[in-house]
């Protein structure tokens, strides 16, 4: 077993257990109040203007109404083309786009290499030889992977020189915000060099990945593409532990805070949670605050602090 | 971009002096007539005196009117008590109801500025730095970083974020707590839904909820006043039945109809709740109200028991533990009088606290239905019950403003505009509109908050996007010859919007009137003889 496979065992293993972590923690936090934000998408029939079921006289009597559709196009919307940014921040939507979309082309990328890996192994050859799985997946992947690459690079440089161009992310940043932006431009650009150098159909890659899968030893890889993998696992290991997560963050974001309308309703599991947080222990010190009790004794009972 | 006095996290928590300087020449120019600039009015700076004794070194304004602590202790101490709230805001426990929104914002921002965008302050005032949308949020996260998370006073050196809290920092963040009206336009553009509009609501948490220091308007005469005489403005249970006489008077001298608002009726259908706001300076909103539910039919109560007449809940602008002892309250009087649901009034924020965030406090038989007046008035409008003729408001021209608790944060969007159309032929929209609207400039407290020169800010900054969206709309007919009007069916809406019409002379140099929504369609209704509405401004 090679250093370089050791680390991206450990790498792969930060990312997955890292950003899962993230996830898990979120959703263990307790129910939250209401906090919604229009317009919510799944209101069916409403959401096109921002309206809800609020609209209804005695909407609780009514059946609620949701359009998992135009929910799915909004997410889609947002998540493809960043529609936000682009409706309200064009000049670095025109960074970010590229670099997103270069991002989702080298997630898919990654993955048919891993299909192309687990081709080779199971005897499939993935080359201009192989039969028509192995033949198309061999002509997709490297396009595909320059793609992203060349896309990711033009939108993280972009990126990187608005911070430092616009005055206003220009006063907002910090060293950490540089150097997210540097460090996946140097995971794209030795990505591309390395592509270049000597694995312009991927092979190598699809190898490396083979052996990784069949905790097989490596064979010896180019410098440029050392280079490359340490550079990677070095982001899969720093990334958990960064905003760039907001991949796991704008799912809650969206779909458990600004488009969470589901009322409480008598005798549900909502409820339950809410009678749940209410037993809580409230410690906050402020004179009006009867502290020491249960929430549900501090919202009825009067402080007797002075 | 960024055209405001740069001023970096560090000038903000160590520079000493006031940071900034508001000087409204710098301001986007606003609309005819108001690009003379003459007829701005501007914000009054404090006297030496009152700032020696006030904390006001953020930009020379103070909401909060916070003394300056005297001695070092004073300050050490202050500085603890606020380190103690900040980790309390992050604990499950103490903070559960915002605990997910609080962390997913303080965790995922990518410091993009598009939220900068969609800010009203923030572009009003010439972007200062100040107020941009992350500032305040920043600043937050650099002390949670620091102060709460683990290992985070060596990571914040590294990433570059460290922050050394001080009495100088923490009076500068309570009074920019203060400089956000919680619109949250901001969450809206966010490309990744952070909500630094929740950051705002979660730092007046820290001051209120652990150090007992907030606005008088909001806490002492506000939530506490309520709780203890029934109502924010003072006004008791008997003073309250006195106002409802007296109504009833006025109602049968301007209309001609005669009748007894219902009270305390047990078995009602519906139980009506005002800002109490309303009954004392628009009285000619909870009128309108009486008359249509009246030729309506509908089986509705007031209630004169203890807050059961007045619907505010100011904690949700800055303490969720006065949140939930109000919101409990006016449950516990729907539940007593046996109501089949809770209808309120036109008050947005009275809306937005018990019909969607006190569903999350309710339970059992506390969790009684709550909807909008707009939608009941909806469904009242367009049943035919009422007999309307909108060429009754030929006389003006009007247009809707949205207030952000009822739309932005609620989705009512159509219902208004429906009763709207129907009473009058000379409706036009603002821009933008709906849940893309601006905010008052009143929102999360500032139309009642009146310490020292903190109006004029508001008039001046915090207004202004209303003012020139106003000014917009009714471009083509500025004139004084011609009658237009604002609707805002919100009492601090109005309450913000009657300041600044005062402060700009809104009403004598333009003809511009703002009003509620039932008075217009009182003033369309055939059955009144007189026209309801009386054009002078209050």
């Amino acid at each position: 077993m090679s250093e370089l496979q050791i680390l991206m065992y450990v790498a792969y293993a930060f990312l997955f257990v890292g950003t899962g972590y993230r996830a898990y923690r979120m959703a263990r936090m307790p129910v939250h109040l209401r906090w919604d934000l229009y317009p919510i998408p799944h209101e069916k029939g409403r959401g096109h203007y921002g309206g809800s079921y609020f609209e209804e006289v005695d909407w609780w009597t009514k059946p609620a109404e949701v359009s998992v559709r135009s929910e799915l196009r909004e997410v889609a919307k947002e998540i493809l083309f960043i529609q936000s940014m682009y409706h309200n921040n064009r000049s670095l939507w025109a960074c970010s786009f590229p670099f997103h979309f270069g991002l989702y082309a080298l997630i898919v990328f990654v993955f048919l290499i891993f299909l192309g890996a687990f081709l080779d192994l199971v005897g499939i050859s993935v080359s201009a030889e192989g039969n028509l799985l192995g033949r198309s997946l061999y002509y997709v992947t490297a396009p595909l992977g320059l793609f992203g690459s060349v896309l990711v690079t033009l939108g993280a440089a972009g990126l990187l020189v608005s911070r430092v161009a616009r005055v206003d992310l220009r006063r907002t940043s910090v060293r950490s915000d540089y150097f997210n932006l540097i460090l996946l431009l140097a995971v794209s650009v030795s990505g591309i060099v390395a592509w270049g150098a000597d694995d312009l159909s991927y092979s190598q890659s699809r190898l490396f990945i083979a052996r990784l899968i069949s905790l097989q030893p490596a064979e010896p890889v180019s410098a440029a593409f050392a280079t490359h993998l340490v550079l990677a696992a070095v982001f899969m290991i720093y990334l958990p532990f960064t905003h760039m997560t907001h991949f796991v963050g704008k799912y809650f974001t969206y779909h458990k805070v600004r488009w969470e309308d589901s009322p409480n309703v008598r005798g549900s599991v909502l409820e339950k949670r809410i009678n749940e947080a209410l037993g809580y222990t409230v410690t906050w010190a402020a004179p009006h605050i009867k502290t020491g009790g249960t929430w549900a004794e501090a919202a009825t009972e009067e402080s007797t602090k002075k | 971009m960024s055209k405001g006095k740069r001023v970096t996290i560090k000038d903000f928590c160590t520079k000493s002096g006031q940071l900034v300087e508001l000087d409204t020449t710098q301001f986007p120019p606003l609309p005819a007539p108001y690009d003379e600039l003459d007829l701005v009015p501007k914000i009054k700076p404090l006297s030496q005196e009152v700032k020696d004794r006030l904390e006001s070194d953020l930009d020379g304004v103070s909401a909060v009117k916070f003394p300056r602590p005297e001695t070092e202790e004073e300050k050490r101490e202050l500085v603890g008590r606020f380190l103690s709230g900040l980790k309390k805001l992050f604990e499950r426990e103490n903070n559960w109801g915002f605990m997910q929104p609080l962390f997913l914002t303080i965790e995922y921002c990518a410091k993009c500025q598009t939220c900068a965008s969609a800010c009203p302050i923030y572009n009003e005032s010439g972007e200062q730095d100040i107020y941009r949308p992350t500032y305040r949020s920043d600043i937050l996260r650099r002390l949670y970083k620091k102060y709460v998370k683990q290992g985070g006073k060596i990571l914040v050196k590294i990433s570059g974020d460290d922050i050394e809290a001080s009495w100088l920092m923490i009076a500068r963040v309570l009074e920019l707590s203060y400089r956000c009206t919680v619109c949250r336009r901001c969450a809206q553009t966010c490309p990744i839904g952070v909500d630094n509009g929740l950051v705002t609501r979660e730092l007046r948490k820290i001051f209120s909820q652990e150090m007992g220091v907030t606005i008088e308007q909001l806490h002492q005469k506000g939530s506490v006043q309520q709780l203890e005489k029934g109502s924010s403005t003072g006004m008791t249970p008997v003073a309250f039945l006195d106002n409802i006489e007296f109504l009833e008077d006025e109602v049968e001298e301007r209309t001609g109809m005669k009748f007894k608002w219902p009270m305390d009726k047990a078995g009602a259908d519906v139980l009506l709740i005002h800002n109490a706001g309303e009954y004392l300076a628009w009285p000619e909103n909870p009128e309108a109200f009486a008359i249509i539910l009246e030729k309506a039919g509908i089986s509705y109560t007031l209630s004169s028991e203890l807050l059961g007449y007045d619907s505010v809940n100011y904690g949700v602008w800055y303490d969720d533990v006065q949140f939930a002892k109000v919101a409990l309250k006016h449950a516990q009087i729907a539940k007593d009088l046996g109501v089949k649901k809770i209808v309120l009034g036109e008050c947005g924020h009275a809306h937005k606290a018990l019909t969607v965030i006190a569903d999350r406090v309710f339970s059992g038989d506390y969790n009684i239905p709550r909807e909008s007046s707009l939608t009941l008035l909806r469904d009242i409008v367009t049943s035919g019950k009422l007999k309307l003729d909108p060429a009754r408001n030929d006389d003006m021209t009007t247009t809707l403003h949205d207030p952000c608790n009822i739309v932005r944060l609620m989705g009512i969007v159509e219902p208004q505009r429906e009763i709207l159309r129907a009473v009058s032929n000379h409706f036009r929209e603002m821009t933008p509109h709906g849940v893309h609207n601006y905010c008052c400039g009143g929102g999360s407290g500032f139309a009642i908050t009146a310490n020292t020169n903190f109006p004029d800010w508001r008039t001046v900054v915090s207004s202004r996007a209303k003012l020139r969206q106003i000014l917009d709309v009714f471009s083509d007919v500025i004139g004084p010859e011609h009658k237009k009007y604002v609707c805002a069916p919100c009492s601090n809406c109005k309450g913000a919007m009657r300041d600044m019409f005062a402060a700009y002379g809104l009403f004598e140099r333009c003809n511009i009137l703002y009003g509620g929504l039932v008075e217009l369609v009182v003033n369309a209704m055939v059955d009144v003889e007189k026209p309801f509405l009386e054009w002078e401004f209050h």
